[in-house]
């Protein structure tokens, strides 16, 4: 005797809400890697004007400032753990690591003060502009920000 | 000290909260908080810096 022919259970496809929460999450991680890369930028997206152009004028005015007084911009062969650690605290800076490489033409001088205080103010404007990505991807995420 | 601790009490104002009051007074008290402590610790290592 013939089993009769039944339909078989298709698996079921992802829903409309969770498609929807994972493009949500994706913009917002695109957001949060914009913010990296260009200071300010995560918050711009969001139409953040305000807190924007903070970013964007604090982390440009420490780097300015730590370039200026020839502060140390770790690269990554450094000597010791430290070396690697001040790296990635001012790779935290985005694209503007790369413009504070281009304002040191001379290189860093840590002989002074003044270079060893450069040096603290460009790892602040990277860990700083990496609290502010971290910012906007948690508020393009919907938290509350 | 006092461009560091300036710059970095107004980013906190900004990215901590929403409303411009709220902001002004978050960055008055964290620059506040940024020198006490720094010339606290400047005191306190004083008499080992000779």
């Amino acid at each position: 005797m013939q089993e009769p022919i039944t339909e078989q259970p298709q698996p079921e496809t992802q829903s409309a809400p969770s498609r929807n929460s994972e493009g949500r999450e994706l913009l917002a991680l695109l957001i949060g890697v914009a913010g990296w890369a260009v200071p300010g930028l995560g918050h711009a997206l969001q139409k953040m004007w305000g807190r924007a152009l903070a970013v964007f004028l604090a982390v440009g005015a420490l780097v300015t400032l730590g370039a200026g007084m020839r502060g140390n911009l770790f690269t990554s062969r450094g000597d010791d753990a430290f070396a690697t650690l001040g790296y990635f605290a001012d790779l935290g800076s985005g694209s503007f690591y790369a413009l504070a490489r281009t304002f040191e033409s001379d290189g860093p001088d840590v002989s002074h003060s003044t270079g060893d205080y450069g040096t603290r103010f460009l790892a602040t404007a990277g860990v700083l502009n990496l609290l502010a990505a971290l910012h906007a991807y948690e508020a393009a995420r919907g938290r509350k920000a | 000290m006092l461009l560091f601790a300036l710059i970095i009490s107004l980013a906190f104002g900004t990215l901590g909260r929403r409303r411009p009051a709220e902001r002004l007074k978050y960055a008055a008290w964290s620059f506040f908080l940024f020198l006490l402590v720094g010339i606290t610790i400047g005191w306190l290592m004083y008499p080992f810096s000779r």
